[in-house]
């Protein structure tokens, strides 16, 4: 106690550093050990809006009256090359597992969706960030737009979703709606 | 008790028969005023170290420039004999020549080249090991190992300029970590607001560590850490008070009170850098409230002959403050 005592000023400019990084890492960590999301939903992935230069909708498949629909891709009249077109796939993600599974169209269609970009239970599909960094030594920017989270109620949780491809710039993956 | 005038006379008198030194007179001043002359001018950086230093910086560039332009004709030994190996070279020269009192110095300048040269070291073993080279996790690492490396240094031979380093690489090691967690991760919907608390930190962290090592044979360090310190904590609040319509008024309404305090430092602890960075962000924090609040009702010619006058005051009261109480 004497020694810390002594030396208030060096434990005080080490603990600054040490304290942020747990408040930091307890806002991030701690309120997700307490909530967690419930609701599943059903996501696609396969084409995305780069496509839309060559094709009149870039997503192939919507929700109407909570049932998912197929919407047939049209090209442009004014386009003569066109890409392969790639299918679009359609998954079902287990937030309680946290994995995702393919399912086809026929059984997806079964399924009761609500399409509000907030779910049920206070939830919302989103992208990742992206920064610079404020020490950039190695790289940057670092965090990817491409990663997708469940962010609600001061938690976000970074999901581990099943694209169609490798092919980074045409499996983006988009939000269909949370399954009832 | 005597008069100073007799006080006066009577060093006149000891002088003229030679019993006492000008050095000697001038300690015994300082030792009673406070002023702790003696360990920082005898570890006060001179133009010799300086021209070290620059030496070993001149030594970094050139390895640098050498694997930038040759990096896809090099390979994987190369890279890592001209960066790692390089760098532990340094580092062992460096121990070799701080063992003689004579070639101290030069032992310093090669550690500078060791600590600018392992980052890229790393830099190079990491890529090749595949790892992502855009993420925090590898910045985390590198610092983190280059942090250890000369935490342990520091603790065997007790070297200021590890400590410097230790400062880097903490600090380095500090952004990093925290980045780390929260890396893509859309939680924080203005990373930059995180980004000057982050500074806030660091620059705190520094202003203790600053005054910790002031009255020790660290205390050269004290200087580097307090003038970066009032610089991290007056800018990151400057910038968290923000600009209207989107200021933060909490921070708009700490900020003066910090400056002030600052100041006030500066007077009572004898810190030319806390007066300095003190009198400009006071300074800078006129013009912004000027532009900010006044510029509408007074018209933009008044608010900037009224800024201008501000800044000439301010500049005036931190001149006198410095002949009178610093110089």
């Amino acid at each position: 106690m004497e020694v810390i005592k002594r030396n208030i000023s060096l434990v005080i400019g080490l603990a600054i550093p040490i304290v942020m990084i747990l408040l930091v890492a307890g806002s991030i960590y701690l309120p997700g050990l307490f909530t967690k999301p419930h609701v599943n939903f059903l996501y696609a992935s396969g084409n995305d809006s780069s496509d839309s230069y060559y094709y009149s909708n870039g997503q192939q498949y919507a929700v109407r009256s909570n049932t998912l629909i197929e919407t047939p891709i049209r090209q442009h009249e004014n386009t003569d090359q066109l890409p392969v077109p790639m299918d679009t796939k359609l998954y079902i993600y287990d937030v309680a597992k946290n994995e995702a599974r393919e399912i086809s169209f026929e059984e997806a269609k079964n399924l009761n969706l609500d399409s509000n970009i907030i779910s049920p239970d206070g939830f919302e599909f989103v992208c990742g960030s992206r920064d610079y960094g404020f020490f950039p030594l190695f790289g940057g920017p670092h965090g990817d737009y491409r990663d997708r989270y469940l962010k609600g109620h001061n938690v976000s949780r970074k999901l581990n979703l099943q694209l169609n491809s490798s092919n980074t710039r045409r499996n983006n993956p988009y939000f269909l709606g949370w399954i009832e | 008790m005597e008069t100073k005038e007799e006080i006066l006379e009577y060093i006149k008198t000891l002088a003229e028969q030679k019993t006492i030194t000008r050095a000697e007179l001038v300690s015994a001043y300082d030792s009673g005023s406070g002023i702790k002359t003696e360990a920082a001018s005898a570890n006060k950086i001179g133009i010799e170290e300086i021209l070290y230093y620059i030496g070993g910086m001149i030594v970094f560039l050139g390895i640098a420039i050498l694997i930038y332009q040759n990096w896809s004709t090099l390979g994987f030994g190369s890279r890592m004999l001209a960066t790692l190996g390089g760098g532990v070279a340094a580092y062992i020269t460096g121990v070799l020549f701080g063992r003689d009192k004579r070639t101290e110095t030069v032992g310093s300048a090669f550690h500078l080249i060791s600590a600018l040269v392992l980052p890229m070291g790393l830099y190079v073993v990491f890529e090749h090991a595949g790892f992502d080279m855009n993420g925090y996790g590898v910045n985390t690492l590198s610092s983190g190992i280059l942090l250890c490396m000369h935490l342990a240094s520091y603790a065997v031979f007790r070297k200021n300029i590890f400590l410097v380093f230790c400062t880097v690489f903490g600090t380095w090691f500090f952004f990093a970590v925290t980045g780390f967690m929260y890396e893509g991760n859309p939680y924080f919907d203005n990373i930059g607001t995180l980004h000057k608390y982050q500074v806030l930190a660091a620059g705190l962290s520094y202003l203790a560590l600053g005054h910790a090592f002031s009255t020790s044979e660290r205390a050269p360090l004290s200087g580097f850490l307090n003038g970066f310190g009032i610089f991290g904590c007056l800018g990151s609040t400057l910038a968290l008070g923000g600009w209207t319509p989107h200021q933060n008024i909490f921070w708009e309404q700490v900020y003066p009170l910090f400056i002030f305090v600052t100041l006030l430092l500066s007077v009572h602890m004898k810190i030319k850098s806390f007066l300095i960075w003190g009198t400009l962000f006071l300074m800078a924090y006129i013009v912004k409230i000027t532009m900010e609040y006044f510029s509408k009702g007074l018209g933009w010619p008044l608010a900037l002959v009224l800024a201008g006058l501000s800044v000439i005051g301010v500049t005036y009261v931190g001149i006198t403050i410095k002949k009178q109480y610093l110089a």
